[in-house]
């Protein structure tokens, strides 16, 4: 039976961009609808079951109560914790149960807890958060048919997914306690908070996996010095404070600024930077994650082994040259 | 989302004297030592306390029925509440309120309010007056999750919104109405979702994070000191004790309330305070002492203050 | 001397409070442009601009609600119930909030805000729209309740609640608004709690308020021609209430009748005359005679309305039944 998981965060395109900068709000009632229109492009494309993650506002069970479906769903054997590590820890528990596509709708952070759960089965972000780089700004029933086509088989992984690089956190032994996939940065406040990042006063050096001039968030500051597409397997590390450079950017939605680039560096795939400052904060994606005490320490690593993204557009171009859809 | 240490150390002691308060009164009440009932803040301090280090002291509070803290944190004297508490003449209110009803027009407390709900519109036209003199004052009406399923509260964030009033709408989400969990009064679990029919952003924080809680509740106050208009902040939070003091908590599992304890934002900031240096353990026990001895103080006062004479029923009545 | 019609008194008295204090302003249903449902607020809105003399929602809550915070915050407002059956919605906010803030919070706060509201039955509103409501105002601790009968104490009155520093309920009889009277050029604020003797007499006395003055006058005049003489007293406010008034009369006339639009179950009347009986049976030749509406709601057809509607004739049968 073909099996796909969905990871829905409720509370996600919630947090102070709200206030700080103009982020959408993005209710859970809107997640219910986008969470319907997934179901009908995976009933479409052959998927008979899902296996979703329990949230505190029961989205999957909801969409799935409206409407007429014939998949069936379960939820992930986990209690919600109403914390990111049920994301992280959903992921893992789907892919023990055989998934073959996790969904994610969220931003940025909830796709990078999804990471965090180490899958080797493709994911498919769906955007519903703030910062939006890494998940796809797409229609859910698009996103259904393409990730069902997917995880059926239809189309192979080889030919539908690419292998997204990340960013990943070291501790003092070089074990890999955290990870991002599309920012980190290093910032120089102590408190976590209320975890996003508006303001860049703070911030001394970011790393980032991909950059394009059309980007939001940190990486759109990589992306008016250079273009990297996520599957370019390279990365950039800017060092900020005067120099030569100041570069405008939207570091968040409807939130300009301007930064002076001291220096940066392209990065190849086990290229390792010690952060020399302590005590800080490493931001990863957008958000306060990683609370570094004073007189620790962390490394940051570019890694060319993040997940595993379904293509939407690809896919569909070869469901199209295999007419999948025509009958 | 720079903090400066006094900022730090000041969002501390508030959350540690309304700990120590509250701690208090629940030996106070089970002792019988006071009067009517008491609906207790604990385990919700952050929210208070973060609040109210985001507000002028010309600023305006309205406040709840579990509203000790949002009156400590707002600067509130501990004399005059406890001896309030304890129903003397010497309190707040004479000995008229109690502890639902504090106020103090001087610090810009609007009142604690019986009434669930009834906050709201007195938020809205205290902005109305800040707005009409031109000032950019701010008004803060903290209101629990029963209260946001109010018509009061839909008509005050109705009338905020329309109107653009410098109000912050606090939400202090602890999951319960008296007895009764959020699951069951509301179809939806987010009250900011709530802030989107009202166009005004609507933003959720740990409650239990006094950081969080600041930065939130100073971003959404710059912007209607600029004229920017209300907002809503949900915090999520957790009530440690019954919905008054007495209320033996049937509808709940005590894991629920353990999974919480956990999350208790006194040791939480006061770890990362020692942790990052700007305090020191003995610093800290200083100001733990220093608030113990002013707790000891007000308690002395209330003791010791008299009760009221019969006769004062009168005083105050003008109609 | 200026002929002056009750609605114009009070718009009067709304411009002359808010042209010398700037901390007066009026809010409502359709106050600012429109002028008010009945008028009342007409060119305000010109003179003052949309700052000063605003449209609310229909949220009764909020009106009375936001004059409560506006007020605790320094400001006086004004503001207008479109009818005062629609307090049902806003109860909480007035009684709970407003009239108990200044006692409950140890007079730390005062709450100078004007709640106005037209009331009464005559225009074919039916149950929702023509109620008296004086008495539910006059049973909470903390509002002070005014009921004008005539231009000159509209005018007089408003002043006066303006310039309260307690919360006010001004109750205006619809069919009153269109009446005219004299008001003095020089008229200035009148009292609260000083009724008004409007005729003397020495038979009996008839307490009345609002438009029940009127009917209570022509009672008087049907009652001289045969041969009784009516001391008729207008209460002007019933909170707060000039029993003194009440008392000094009952002790000439020995005998009183009072007379409201309200139903008369638990209303102004039975107040007053547990009161006078409390203070004053021995003075009385006869049983206190209510005149009220029957304990009905209001009624929407003209004759059912008629049939609620108390007038001179009840006040003049009550008054033929304890005098024979």
């Amino acid at each position: 039976m073909i099996t796909v998981g969905i990871i829905a965060n409720p509370i996600s395109g919630k947090d102070i961009r709200r206030l700080v900068a103009h982020g959408s709000v993005f209710d859970n009632q809107e997640k219910v609808r986008i969470v319907r229109r997934l179901l009908v492009g995976l009933a479409w494309a052959g998927v008979k079951r899902v296996i979703f993650m329990p949230d505190y506002y029961a989205i999957v069970q909801r969409a799935h109560k409206g409407i007429d479906t014939p998949i069936d769903i379960e939820s992930a054997p986990m209690c919600a914790e109403n914390t990111q590590d049920d994301s992280t820890k959903a992921a893992r528990l789907m892919a023990e149960a055989g998934v073959s596509c996790i969904f994610v709708l969220g931003g940025d952070g909830t796709s990078r807890a999804v990471a965090k759960g180490k899958a080797k089965i493709p994911i498919l972000p769906i955007s519903t958060g703030t910062n939006n780089v890494f998940p796809f700004m797409i229609e859910a029933t698009i996103a259904g048919l393409a990730g069902g086509i997917i995880a059926s088989g239809q189309i192979s992984l080889e030919d539908g997914c690419f292998r997204s690089p990340s960013i990943e956190i070291l501790d003092e032994e070089d074990s890999v306690f955290d990870i991002a996939l599309v920012d980190a940065a290093v910032h120089t406040d102590t408190f976590i908070g209320s975890k996003a990042i508006w303001s860049l006063d703070q911030v001394s050096q970011i790393f980032l996996t991909r950059c394009r001039p059309d980007s939001i968030g940190l990486s759109a500051i990589g992306g008016q010095l250079h273009t990297i597409n996520p599957e370019d397997q390279q990365g950039l590390h800017l060092l900020l404070g005067e120099g030569e450079k100041r570069v405008t950017a939207p570091i968040a939605p409807g939130l300009m600024q301007t930064v002076a680039v001291a220096g940066e560096a392209r990065l190849q795939p086990g290229d390792t930077i010690f952060i020399n400052e302590s005590p800080c904060i490493i931001a990863l994606d957008g958000e306060r994650e990683v609370e570094v005490r004073r007189g620790k320490h962390v490394s940051i690593r570019f890694s060319s082994d993040g997940p595993l993204v379904v293509d939407v557009p690809k896919v569909m171009t070869l469901a199209q040259q295999a007419k999948l859809l025509v009958q | 989302m720079t903090k400066s240490k006094e900022k730090m150390i000041q969002m501390y002691m508030t959350m540690y004297r309304i700990r120590q308060f509250e701690s208090k009164l629940q030996e106070f009440f089970a002792d019988g030592k006071i009067p009517g009932f008491v609906h207790l803040y604990l385990g919700e301090e952050a929210v208070a306390s973060g609040t109210c280090a985001a507000l002028r002291k010309d600023d305006y509070i309205t406040s709840t029925h579990r509203g000790h803290g949002h009156v400590i944190a707002k600067g509130g004297d501990l004399k005059m509440m406890m001896a309030e508490i304890f129903g003397k003449s010497t309190g707040y209110c004479k000995g008229k309120g109690g502890s639902m009803h504090i106020a103090d027009a001087s610090l810009g407390i609007l009142g604690a309010n019986g009434i669930v709900g009834g906050g709201g519109p007195i938020a809205a036209g205290a902005g109305m007056a800040i707005q009409y003199r031109g000032e950019d004052g701010v008004v803060v009406c903290f209101f629990g999750d029963g209260a946001s399923n109010q018509g009061t509260t839909q008509e005050a964030l109705n009338l905020a919104s329309a109107w653009e009033l410098p109000v912050v709408f606090v939400n202090e989400n602890n999951g319960y109405g008296i007895s009764c969990p959020t699951s069951k009064s509301m179809a939806i679990t987010d009250i900011a979702d709530r802030a989107a029919g009202y166009d005004m952003p609507g933003v959720i924080v740990d409650g239990n994070d006094v950081i969080a809680v600041n930065e939130a509740v100073s971003a959404a106050v710059e912007r209607a000191r600029k004229g920017g208009g209300p907002s809503l902040i949900e915090c999520k939070t957790y009530r440690w004790r019954g919905h008054f003091e007495g209320d033996a908590c049937t509808y709940r599992e005590k894991s629920e309330l353990d999974e919480w304890v956990k999350k208790d934002p006194l040791p939480r900031f006061s770890k990362k305070l020692l942790d990052d240096g700007i305090l020191s353990k003995k610093e800290l026990e200083k100001l733990h002492a220093k608030i113990d001895t002013e707790l000891q103080e007000a308690i002395a006062f209330a003791e010791e203050s008299p009760l009221p004479e019969p006769a004062d029923i009168f005083e105050d009545v003008y109609a | 001397m200026a002929q002056k019609t009750y609605m114009q008194a009070i718009n009067d008295a709304l411009r002359e409070e808010m042209e010398r204090d700037s901390n007066v302003l009026i809010f409502g249903e359709d106050v600012g442009q429109f002028g008010g449902c009945f008028g009342v607020t007409k060119g305000l809105f010109e003179q003052f601009g949309e700052k000063r003399v605003r449209d609310t929602p229909i949220t009764e809550s909020a009106i009375i609600g936001a004059a409560t915070g506006a007020a605790a915050a320094g400001l006086r407002p004004v503001c207008e119930l479109m009818f005062v059956d629609f307090i049902g919605v806003s109860m909480d906010q007035l009684f709970n909030q407003a009239a108990k803030m200044h006692y409950m919070f140890g007079g730390k706060i005062s709450i100078p805000m004007v709640v106005r509201a037209p009331q009464g039955a005559g225009i074919g509103a039916a149950a929702q729209h023509s109620q008296s409501l004086e008495a539910w105002f006059m049973h909470i601790p903390g509002l002070k309740v005014v009921l004008p009968a005539t231009p000159a104490d509209a005018y007089g009155l408003l002043l006066t609640a303006i310039r309260d520093d307690n919360p006010v309920v001004f109750l205006e009889h619809k069919l009153l608004y269109g009446v005219e009277g004299e008001v003095p050029e020089d008229a200035g604020p009148i009292p609260f709690g000083q009724a008004n003797i409007c005729r003397e007499g020495t038979d009996v006395t008839i307490v009345a308020f609002s438009k029940m003055v009127y009917s209570a006058l022509e009672a008087a005049e049907t009652l001289a021609g045969k041969g009784i003489s009516v001391e008729v007293i207008d209460l002007r406010t019933v909170t707060p209430l000039d029993i003194d008034t009440i008392l000094n009369s009952v002790k000439k006339t020995h005998s009183l009748v009072v007379a409201h639009e309200a139903v008369k179950v638990a209303g102004v009347g039975a107040e007053i005359a547990a009161q006078v009986a409390e203070s004053a049976i021995d003075y009385l030749d006869a049983p206190i005679m209510r005149v009220g509406a029957p304990f009905t709601p209001v009624p929407f057809s003209p004759p059912l309305e008629e049939a609620f509607t108390p007038g001179a004739e009840e006040i003049v049968a009550a008054v033929l039944k304890i005098r024979s």
